[in-house]
């Protein structure tokens, strides 16, 4: 009891002084955000997909829907984790479903490529805990022949 | 009240009483054609039950399921944006009637929070389970947005504790 009070005191303290820092919303502990396919090492013919994303113990909200314990899914492409107390930039590497989407069509040349999800509230900011999926590696093969896509 | 207050007041009172009568006419009207009204949908719009599969052998009596869904978005009941909606998931019951509220109890379960995927527990046995979307008043779309209605067979589990 003692303990966590001092925590939160010490919480509250670190709050007043960062001044830069993004107000987090909070997340349940055991929220969890995950990619259900394609797995990780999956070979995809023709690099064209639908990716799924996967979210336990929360709710998906459109951008601009505040509501606790939601957020929507934003799908990082060949790059790593943005800053977490910060907007999540918006460009080809930074994919924002805004709409609430749970699916995507995703198009990407041959070559090695990393996906990652990471959920963030109706201002695009991540949450606290940050809710991110491990980083997977996927591998489009050199198009050999003129294949269409695999899913 | 002297009777020249009164007939002061008249015209106030006229003017009022045709107020609530318009405004009474006015709902009676909406109510009496076009009873709730249903968002749209996208022809495209597509929702599946992403697991278990149709006719699954489920080995156990609580279940994961998840929601698919393409071009459409998810948002939590009490949203109204357009191309979005929350799931319901139908539990061994026939579609309702699909220009009202989705009704809410143990063969209708609300994902009212923009759930996903959930863990439902089913007695052995052979069980349907279809997804149907609603908009923020819980009334489905038009098209309706729904899953194609599934069956499948949960035996009880062997003794190890479930998966």
């Amino acid at each position: 009891m003692q303990t966590s009070g001092l925590l939160t005191a010490c919480l509250a303290g670190l709050a007043m002084m960062g001044p830069a820092l993004a107000d987090n919303k909070p997340m349940p502990d055991n929220a969890r955000v995950y990619i259900i396919w394609p797995a990780d090492g999956q070979v995809i013919a023709g690099g064209k997909f639908w990716i799924r994303m996967g979210l336990s113990n929360a709710g998906i909200a459109p951008a601009g829907i505040e509501k606790q314990y939601t957020g929507h899914h934003h799908l990082l492409v060949d790059t790593d984790l943005p800053p977490l107390d910060d907007v999540i930039p918006n460009d080809k590497n930074h994919l924002h479903f805004g709409l609430g989407q749970t699916e995507a069509r995703i198009e990407l040349p041959p070559g090695r490529h990393t996906l990652q999800l990471l959920l963030a509230d109706d201002g695009h900011v991540p949450h606290k805990p940050p809710l991110y999926s491990t980083k997977i590696t996927i591998v489009v093969p050199p198009s050999t022949s003129r294949e269409g896509s695999t899913q | 009240m002297s009777k020249r207050h009164t007939l002061a007041c008249m015209p106030v009172l006229v003017v009022a009483w045709m107020l609530v009568a318009a405004a009474a006419w006015a709902q009676a009207g909406s109510t009496a054609q076009d009873a709730p009204k249903r968002s749209p949908a996208p022809n495209d719009a597509y929702v599946y039950i992403g697991w278990p599969n149709d006719g699954e052998v489920v080995r156990t009596t609580h279940i994961k399921v998840w929601f698919g869904t393409r071009n459409f978005g998810v948002a939590p009941a009490g949203t109204s944006k357009p191309n979005t909606g929350h799931h319901h998931l139908l539990i061994d019951v026939g579609l309702p009637p699909l220009d009202e509220p989705i009704p809410s109890d143990k063969n209708h379960l609300h994902f009212g929070l923009g759930q996903t995927e959930t863990f439902i527990d089913l007695p052995p046995g052979t069980h349907t389970l279809q997804l149907l979307m609603a908009d923020g008043d819980h009334i489905p779309h038009d098209p309706p947005v729904m899953s194609k209605k599934i069956t499948i067979h949960v035996q009880a589990a062997p003794n190890v504790a479930s998966q």
